[in-house]
């Protein structure tokens, strides 16, 4: 059976000779497969605003995808953040209409950007230093109230405060594993079972049996991957937006 | 899933992968992805606020404001309607109205005048009854002034037969008195 974690290697299309930077030392910026899933996604997130923003006021059917995915993003930064929430709301779709692309991207080619620690860690820090540069824009020194809730007992304060910074710090690190995690889990799992297919398939007619079952599994998984997909964009844009909430209205915390 | 990308490049790719674990901790392949990431993303949140979304949200705004304006229209020239049609309605009861009022006259005057037409109509006949009467009476009153004198002249005629002797015309008279 094929290696089910080979899909996630990395593997060079154009080289580019290694940038140095001070300090970092030598950086590989070669175009590899991830680093052109990427550009991919981001251009069609393009293309498909382009063609989706014709400010028709009878909407094609692109258009009205777009406005839809659009108005979710908007509802939700609405709803989370308030009023507020429309300064917002570029960075937030930004975010969620690139990690969309790029989920749905992985379910038609070969690879899927958002598979790679790399990139969701640091879209979890981006998110993260984000929330942080709002927090002392909006709120100065003030900020470090994120971490003493108010209404605590004099006694336990250390010790919600420990807490409070240590979940703080945890939030790119779960930002990023969750989606790391659910895309990786998806394509292994798919990789797996249609390993199966081609395995059973060739022990004989008993296998056959097996090797439906198996491709059964494949098709209901890849339309489970797809929610996935959706769900995980989705659920990175709700939680950057609860995140940014949380020093946009730190009075009220 | 199934297909992989086999890259001419791979066979130079480092074998380090070959041993097992995760080819995402591959920290060779880091410094790259996020440069060219953070690279992507900087280039697609400045063209989506600064071109693409402000469309999106003014299509979007154009459209409630053209169906909030076209929805306002709408109910004028509804209203516009109703009270035309309260007018054009408070007209015909008008007209009808005066159309009655307008019946009622004619039938009347007709009437009056065909009273007015009966009675001398009326009067005319009386009269002619009248002239009429008159006429029967007088001509009976000379028919009985005649019987009284055939009376005499006969009963005259009836004495002298009998007695042979002529009555004289005052005892003719009183005997018939």
């Amino acid at each position: 059976m094929a290696d089910p974690m080979h899909q996630f290697q990395i593997q060079k299309i154009v080289e580019v000779p290694p940038v140095k930077v001070p300090g970092l030392g030598y950086i590989d910026l070669s175009i590899t497969n991830s680093v052109f899933a990427m550009l991919l996604a981001a251009t069609l997130v393009i293309v498909f605003y382009a063609i989706a923003a014709r400010k028709a006021v009878v909407p094609g059917r692109l258009q009205t995808v777009g406005e839809m995915l659009y108005g979710l993003v908007d509802g939700l930064a609405e709803s989370i953040i308030g009023h507020e929430g429309k300064k917002f709301l570029p960075f937030v779709f930004t975010l969620f209409a690139f990690v969309l692309f790029m989920n749905i991207q992985g379910m038609f080619l070969v690879f899927t950007s958002t598979s790679q620690l790399a990139v969701t860690l640091t879209l979890g820090l981006l998110v993260i230093l984000t929330v942080v540069g709002v927090g002392f824009a909006k709120n100065g020194i003030k900020f470090f109230k994120l971490f003493a809730p108010s209404g605590v007992p004099g006694w336990i304060l250390p010790l919600v405060v420990l807490i409070e910074i240590v979940s703080f710090l945890v939030r790119p690190l779960t930002l990023a594993l969750r989606l790391f995690g659910n895309m990786v889990g998806g394509h292994v799992v798919l990789k797996i079972f249609a390993g199966f297919v081609v395995a059973l398939g060739g022990l004989g007619v008993l296998g056959w049996a097996g090797a439906a079952l198996a491709l059964t599994s494949v098709v209901a998984l890849t339309a489970l991957e797809f929610m996935v997909a959706f769900l995980q964009a989705f659920v990175f844009a709700v939680l950057t937006c609860v995140y940014l909430n949380d020093v946009v209205h730190l009075d009220s915390h | 899933m199934a297909t992989e990308n086999h890259g001419t490049v791979e066979s130079t790719e480092a074998p380090g992968h070959e041993s097992g674990g995760l080819p995402q901790l591959q920290f060779q392949h880091w410094g790259g992805q996020i440069v060219w990431l953070l690279l992507i993303f900087a280039v697609l949140y400045v063209v989506l606020s600064k071109g693409l979304l402000p469309r999106v949200s003014g299509a979007i705004d154009e459209r409630g404001a053209k169906i909030a304006g076209d929805i306002a229209d709408a109910r004028r020239l509804k209203d516009e309607a109703e009270v035309q049609a309260r007018a054009a309605a408070a007209e015909v009861a008008e007209a009808r109205a005066k159309a009655q009022k307008t019946a009622a006259d004619a039938k009347a005057k007709a009437s009056a005048q065909a009273a007015e037409r009966q009675a001398k109509e009326e009067a005319v006949l009386a009269e002619k009854l009248a002239a009429a009467e008159a006429s029967i009476q007088t001509a009976r009153d000379e028919a009985m002034s005649h019987v009284r004198t055939v009376a005499e002249e006969t009963a005259g005629a009836i004495v002298e037969k009998l007695t042979g002797k002529a009555a004289s015309a005052a005892e003719l008279k009183a005997a018939l008195a």
